[in-house]
């Protein structure tokens, strides 16, 4: 009807809308910046979140051999075997109950585990650790690659006081300072009997060996922290046949056996031990690490609420500023849609570069957090069973950026701005050419 | 060379058609509560290659009307007809479209202060999506035959006043439109300037066949025009056929 209408280029939309954020230059750079800190805050946390997690999955393979299942009495995790929730709970393993693990089909072999809090002294230092009851050569055939002595050997058929100290505690500060060492003999004490009477008991030990440094966080396997005696020792001194864990080698490492030996073994205790297998246990680890992560993003995202406000703020401002230009562009033959369009690429641009400086920052914060901030808190961290004892546990974490997160913060960057941008967008394109034009 | 660069609308067949009709036209606005009947019964033809001043007191709705035509505005009543096209029947996009047909030229020239000179007059051909370079080529021969060529790549601001009406001029011819609108093209210029622009706008219309509209209150502008309308309180009080031509 008015012959030939083509509409503006989607460079040409861009090229003006930039035109327009420069124009303003101070008051881009500050909405900018806000957007600028809410994705630096989301990329920081979420590859340091990611970085958390490989350490923790690498760590955790090292200790956790992906062809052992873990069986704990009762419903639970089983992270950490405590004493008191065994001794509670009416149900416990002992350890026989290996026999007839072993009797599974896919078993290659199963070991007991004895798990007691005790405290060793030695020239003057006394400290509290976990000592565990294991049968040496199978608990160092299951772990083969972490159960490795680096000074002293591993018995075979250790003599009754043989004690094994994990690298932390034979040297815990890295500096020099040993607490004990290979041929050492040490002074172990562990209370017994009833909570309401316990009976303190001593012992003196003969340190066969140290362990080469695992890392880690002992939530599984040999552990830096921890000291191992024989199993026959533990089930004497400890004055129980109740044991804290089996361990379960499988012939292969393979889901099918994973899941055929869990269910073989729940069925074996009438469901009242719960089976771990790494995998599981990894994904389990994995889901709360992710779930700790995306709440933290969200924290972070409420930084990105507020520039996405600061965004809608300045655009409506920029929109009354421009009442005229609209007007101009109007009476061009500008249409509605494409004046929408201009404020909306001025937003997505605005998201786009504040996203882009975002993750550049986000990525050097989170750098430099690994590298300064972590060290500092590496003592708390890596405490574990020594409750803060230690100043480090020897991990350290590499942020990483993944794709997802790279393309996730930049979307989410210019996806908020967008959004926000939409309401001054629309007033602006609704704005009457003539009113426009007479706007002063 | 100008005639053939300027696709003019002058050629036979066209010469006699209305571009603009407007019948028993009425416009009514709000101001706060007060209604005010800006145009109150309008009856005009408009052919291609006239040149009609529109001229009247301030308030006699001259601006109104040029907005109408411009497609600008809608009308209360009546019908306006551009291009045989009922502009009252038009949506959004349609009646950005019809813009597109119209060359408007303003009292405040209203060119985008962060845009050079050829920037400006490129802008309607970027919002109708013409090429790059098109736009480019179009814009400087715009600008040379308004005469600022040296100035192409000046930003308004640098501009004088005169110039200034120049680019918009420049710019409201980019698009080939049907007709050129000014409004009090020479309202915010000195007398000496006026005098180049009314020069400009009698060879455009002259030699270059552009039909042109000026609504003005300056009697000198008005002698320029083929025919005059007088608009007093929104009506048309005379039209005189041939304006005081020398």
């Amino acid at each position: 009807m008015l012959g030939d209408v083509t509409e503006m280029k989607v460079l040409d939309i861009f090229s003006y809308a930039w035109g327009g954020i420069r124009l303003r230059k101070l008051r881009a750079t500050l909405t900018t910046l806000g957007v600028v800190i809410g994705i630096a805050a989301i990329v920081a946390l979420l590859s340091l979140g990611e970085g958390f997690r490989v350490v923790m999955t690498s760590q955790f393979e090292r200790g956790f051999p992906l062809d052992a299942l873990t069986v704990t009495a009762g419903l639970g995790f089983g992270f950490h075997p405590s004493p008191q929730g065994t001794q509670q709970s009416e149900f416990y393993l002992i350890v026989n109950d290996t026999q007839a693990i072993d009797k599974i089909e896919s078993v290659k072999m199963s070991t007991a585990i004895i798990s007691k809090p005790v405290s060793l002294s030695s020239g003057g230092i006394t400290r509290t650790v976990s000592a565990m009851g294991v049968n040496f050569t199978e608990y160092s055939e299951i772990y083969s690659s972490t159960f490795l002595a680096e000074s002293g050997s591993i018995p075979i058929n250790p003599a009754n006081d043989t004690i094994i100290l994990g690298a932390r505690i034979a040297d815990p500060w890295k500096n020099g300072t040993i607490f004990a060492t290979a041929g050492d003999t040490i002074n172990v004490t562990w209370t017994t009997g009833p909570i309401s009477k316990p009976i303190t008991k001593s012992y003196v030990f003969y340190v066969a060996a140290i362990l080469g440094e695992i890392g880690g966080f002992g939530i599984s396997g040999p552990s830096d922290t921890q000291v191992y005696i024989p199993m026959s020792t533990a089930q004497t001194i400890f004055e129980t046949d109740q044991v804290d864990q089996i361990v379960i080698q499988l012939v292969d490492s393979s889901q099918t056996f994973i899941d055929s030996v869990t269910e073989a073994t729940e069925d074996l205790f009438d469901d009242k031990v719960t089976v771990m297998s790494p995998t599981a246990l990894l994904a389990t680890v994995s889901s709360i690490l992710s779930t700790i992560q995306l709440f933290l993003a969200g924290l972070a995202g409420i930084s990105l609420l507020v520039a996405g406000i600061g965004i809608m703020n300045i655009m409506i401002v920029s929109v009354l500023e421009r009442t005229r230009e609209i007007g101009i562009l109007k009476s061009l033959g500008m249409k509605n849609r494409t004046v929408q369009i201009i404020f909306l690429s001025e937003a997505a641009l605005i998201g786009f570069l504040g996203a882009a400086i975002g993750i550049g920052l986000g990525w050097t914060l989170s750098n430099f957090f690994a590298r300064f901030g972590l060290a500092m808190m590496g003592g708390a961290a890596g405490g574990g069973p020594m409750g803060g004892n230690l100043p480090e546990a020897g991990f350290s974490i590499t942020p990483v950026l993944t794709p997802t997160i790279f393309l996730g913060a930049l979307a989410f960057g210019v996806a908020t701005s967008v959004l926000f941008g939409l309401y001054p967008a629309w007033r602006a394109s609704k704005l009457k050419p003539v009113e426009a034009l007479r706007y002063e | 060379m100008e005639k053939t660069n300027l696709k003019a609308h002058k050629n036979k067949e066209n010469a006699e058609a209305d571009v603009v009709e407007i019948r028993g036209l009425r416009k009514t606005y709000m101001m706060g509560k007060v209604p005010v009947h800006a145009i109150r019964g309008v009856d005009l033809r408009i052919k291609a290659g006239d040149f009609i001043a529109i001229v009247g007191p301030s308030g006699s709705g001259k601006s109104t009307l040029l907005n109408l035509i411009g497609a600008l505005d809608k009308p209360t009543d009546g019908r306006i007809l551009i291009d045989g096209v009922d502009v009252s029947t038009l949506n959004g996009n349609q009646l950005a479209d019809l813009r597109r047909k119209v060359g408007f030229v303003f009292q405040f020239f209203n060119l985008i202060p962060r845009l050079k000179a050829r920037e400006n007059v490129e802008l309607p051909l970027a919002v109708a999506g013409v090429d790059k370079g098109e736009r480019r080529r179009r814009a400087e021969e715009l600008l040379r035959i308004v005469g600022l060529e040296g100035r192409v790549d000046h930003r308004p601001t640098e501009l004088s006043g005169g110039e200034q009406q120049r680019v918009a001029i420049a710019r409201a011819l980019a698009s080939n439109p049907r007709f050129l609108l000014l409004d009090e093209p020479t309202g915010n210029i000195d007398t000496k300037t006026a005098e180049g622009i009314f020069a400009l706008l009698r060879r455009l219309n002259e030699e270059n066949g552009i039909t042109v509209i000026v609504v003005t209150h300056d009697q000198r502008v008005a002698n320029q025009a083929k025919k005059v309308i007088y608009l007093l309180d929104g009506s048309i009080e005379r039209m005189s056929n041939v304006g005081g031509r020398d």
